[in-house]
């Protein structure tokens, strides 16, 4: 058979142009093409549970990519996302429910506001770095759960706002294809976006600022607005994740937006691979699926172990957490990096000399 | 290019293959379903057994799971094995979320037992769409509603806030000397569990009670706050210390308010909500006496029996136990609450097989819970009744109070319908 990673050869770039394109060669497009046809006829053969768990993984591809807009690609860290998805959610809850708007137009409005409140947070990552923004955005995830926690006129305090399902005309999409679709039109559409954006002026700008930002403010890069922008466009797509987890679930509390949310987010564009498209959404399937493998395996062990529940149950979150580690140590650069070095194994295979 | 594309169909088949094999077992716990046909019930549980309330969440599931077992031991309901499937969501709504769709979607199962307040009130909305009855540990006030809000929750105790109204009307009556009794209510702002019955309490008191009983300012003390001095005595520089509190969190919390404010020097009577009360209030270990001095007179909500009470309802626990070479030692009251709320759902299940000739959906459920009238737990909790304009089952409680460490029943069963 001939092998199918050595028909990039003699493929040579001859212009700046060419160097530019998204797609490598017209393969590379099609098989993207092949890819995404395949993900809309998914729910033609698989069960309601499956296209269910679908539908969190791809709100998790858009969320996943929209914080490695911030801390992949502009390396600014942010351990608000929990946060930022509260906004979107609490966002489109008013917007829907209180003003009776439209869900197409309070989606975007969402993202809006959460691109507000999440440059507002970004203010600080002109002057602080590292660690240090790390605690700051951490301070916007404590604030922010705070206030809506508080604010009982507007959001409902602790017990919540109740949101429905989106609509057009007479259709309502409460079925679990009708909403699989919408949000994976929406997944697809940011996958296009953020690829697009690191090919721009500003994408550029951002690899600039997380490579060595005094370097990129030589280079006349406007560091506070870039920084401030970053924020915004993480948070804008982050917001939009909140709004449509919100429509899914079509409840909003503030427990549903806890730290551990944010700590699930960075775990999947640490586990997918920072500063790549690819990585987020490999990390946001991997991390949103990996409780529900581990479920299957509690499962299968009671079987030889029919007492021991509780003992599985932390067993389950005791592999999640080594799964983490285990990445972090052997493969620092995450799932993308395994799929390249299988990609460049074969490239040459059998004559990797 | 061919080999991503193998790869990919790789994945998609082994996703829709793991699902598209026949049913698990299930509950280990549960005889295998398959033994009896199709002669089979599935209910699904969504426990708290490793999470941040898992204290209590691990004892209440283990009465869920035993009860289960032991009516199938019996030949389950009217011939009808239980497969009760649950999983432990660990108190997190997300993963609640994601246990959930498992439960509806790939085991397909026609009621749920579940746990917590906010994945609880989370789902509410959900299981509206998919009509399936929703039966849960929580007792929040929002999940009484009978409409498009939380149409297929039921509450099978005292809600928390007819709990707290419950305590209000108790301590008017008992409350001894002239001065208007002081009550102050201990909570987390903005955490749906702890904050649930707050407002409702304040109004009981506003319109029922008004000149009887005076409710200070709130006394505001985060669940995760596990030295909440600091906060005690602030509030005690502006106020005057409670004659008595409400408090609303579970055990561990809870002691500490308790420690820190008779550290200040508070003489205050300390009152509690039904997730405060239970043997866990008082640790065992190295340091139990030191709890035990604490909190002697302690008085808690408790809205089912300790397993050591002399009751009839007991008889097919300690059977069960003894079928498992155990003792009432080893299990607690949260144990006997997961087994008498699995009752009432094998009660509903018997009224819904008579009804539907054994093929048995959620409508067919919750239609037999709304018809349950005066089903008796024989002392193991309050006898409940619903209707569909009522899937709250009961407003009855009991006051607990501790004395040397053992807890000791200070009245019979009354609630707020009484006065």
């Amino acid at each position: 058979m001939k092998n199918p990673f050595v028909m990039e050869c003699g493929n040579y770039k001859t212009s700046y142009r060419k160097d530019m394109e998204l797609f490598r060669n017209p393969r590379v497009k099609i098989r993207m093409l092949v890819i995404v046809i395949l993900l809309f006829l998914f729910p033609l053969f698989a069960s309601n549970y499956v296209i269910g768990l679908a539908t969190l993984a791809a709100i998790a591809v858009i969320g996943a990519i929209g914080l490695n807009i911030l801390t992949g690609f502009t390396g600014q860290i942010s351990v608000g996302v929990g946060a930022f998805l509260a906004v979107g959610g609490y966002a489109s809850a008013i917007l829907t429910s209180t003003l009776g708007w439209s869900f197409w137009i309070s989606l975007p409005t969402a993202g809006l506001i959460t691109a507000i409140i999440g440059g507002l947070f970004g203010i600080p990552s002109l002057r602080l770095k590292g660690l240090y923004l790390a605690i700051a955005t951490l301070a916007a995830q404590v604030i922010i759960l705070w206030i809506i926690g508080r604010w009982k006129s507007l959001t409902g305090g602790g017990s919540g706002m109740i949101l429905s399902r989106p609509t057009v005309g007479e259709f309502s999409f409460q079925s679990h294809n009708s909403y699989y679709y919408l949000v994976l039109v929406i997944a697809v559409l940011t996958t296009i976006y953020a690829l697009n954006l690191f090919r721009t002026r500003t994408g550029r700008a951002f690899l600039a600022v997380r490579d060595r930002d005094v370097a990129a403010q030589i280079m006349g890069i406007n560091l506070f607005s870039y920084k401030v922008m970053s924020f915004a466009i993480s948070s804008f797509i982050v917001g939009i994740a909140g709004a449509l987890l919100a429509h899914y679930t079509m409840i909003v509390t503030v427990e549903l937006y806890s730290m551990q949310v944010s700590i699930q987010y960075l775990a999947m564009i640490l586990v997918g691979g920072l500063g790549s498209v690819f990585g987020a959404i490999l990390g946001a399937i991997f991390i949103t699926l990996l409780p529900v493998a581990l479920g299957y395996m509690v499962e299968f062990l009671t079987i030889f172990l029919p007492d021991a529940h509780a003992i599985l149950s932390s067993f389950r979150q005791f592999v999640f957490g080594l799964v983490i580690i285990l990445f972090l140590i052997f493969e620092p650069g995450g799932l993308v990096h395994i799929w390249n070095n299988i990609k460049n194994y074969f490239r040459l295979w059998p004559f990797s000399y | 290019m061919l080999v991503s594309l193998v790869l990919f169909l790789g994945l998609l088949a082994a996703c829709g293959g793991g699902n598209s094999d026949p049913e698990p077992s299930g509950d280990a716990g549960t005889n295998a379903p398959e033994a009896t046909g199709d002669k089979v019930i599935k209910l699904g549980g969504l426990f708290d057994e490793s999470g941040a309330t898992g204290d209590v969440g691990a004892p209440y599931a283990e009465g869920e799971r035993a009860f289960f077992e032991y009516i199938n031991s019996k030949g389950g309901i009217d011939g009808y094995e239980i497969d009760f499937i649950g999983e432990d969501y660990a108190y997190d709504t997300s993963r609640a979320q994601q246990v959930y769709q498992a439960l509806r979607d790939r085991h397909e199962v026609v009621a749920v037992l579940g746990w917590g307040t906010a994945d609880t009130e989370a789902l509410r909305k959900q299981i509206i769409n998919d009509e399936i009855p929703f039966v849960s540990a929580s007792y929040s006030e929002n999940l009484k509603d009978t409409g498009s809000e939380s149409g297929y929750n039921f509450l099978l105790a005292a809600s928390y806030s007819d709990q707290g109204r419950a305590i209000l009307e108790w301590i008017n009556e008992n409350h001894e000397g002239d001065s208007t009794p002081r009550v102050a209510l201990v909570y987390h702002e903005g955490h749906p569990f702890s904050e649930s019955p707050i407002q409702d309490i304040k109004d009981y008191a506003a319109s029922e009670l008004a000149g009887k009983v005076e409710i200070t300012p709130d006394i505001l003390i985060e669940l995760g706050d596990t030295d909440p001095q600091v906060t005690l005595q602030s509030w005690s520089r502006t106020n005057e210390e409670p004659d008595y509190t409400i408090i609303n969190y579970t055990w561990g919390q809870t002691r500490n308010v308790v420690r820190d404010a008779k550290a200040l020097g508070w003489g205050t009577q300390f009152m509690g909500l039904n997730w405060t009360a239970g043997e866990g209030l008082i640790p065992s270990g190295a340091e139990n006496q030191q709890w035990v001095d604490v909190l002697d007179g302690y008085i808690g909500v408790v809205t089912h029996a300790f397993p050591t009470e002399d009751l009839p309802g007991m008889a097919p626990i300690l059977e069960y136990l003894e079928s498992k070479g155990r003792t009432v030692d080893d299990i607690n009251q949260k144990f006997v609450q997961g087994w008498a709320t699995a009752s009432i759902m094998a009660e509903a299940v018997s009224i819904a097989i008579a009804e539907t000739d054994g093929n048995v959906t959620g409508p067919d459920i919750k239609a037999a819970i709304e018809s349950i009238s005066n089903f008796q737990l024989a002392g193991l909790g309050a006898d409940v009744s619903f209707a569909s304009d009522n899937h709250a089952g009961t407003d009855q409680i009991r006051l607990g109070q501790l004395k040397d460490g053992e807890w000791m029943m200070i009245t019979d069963y009354f609630g707020i319908g009484d006065y």
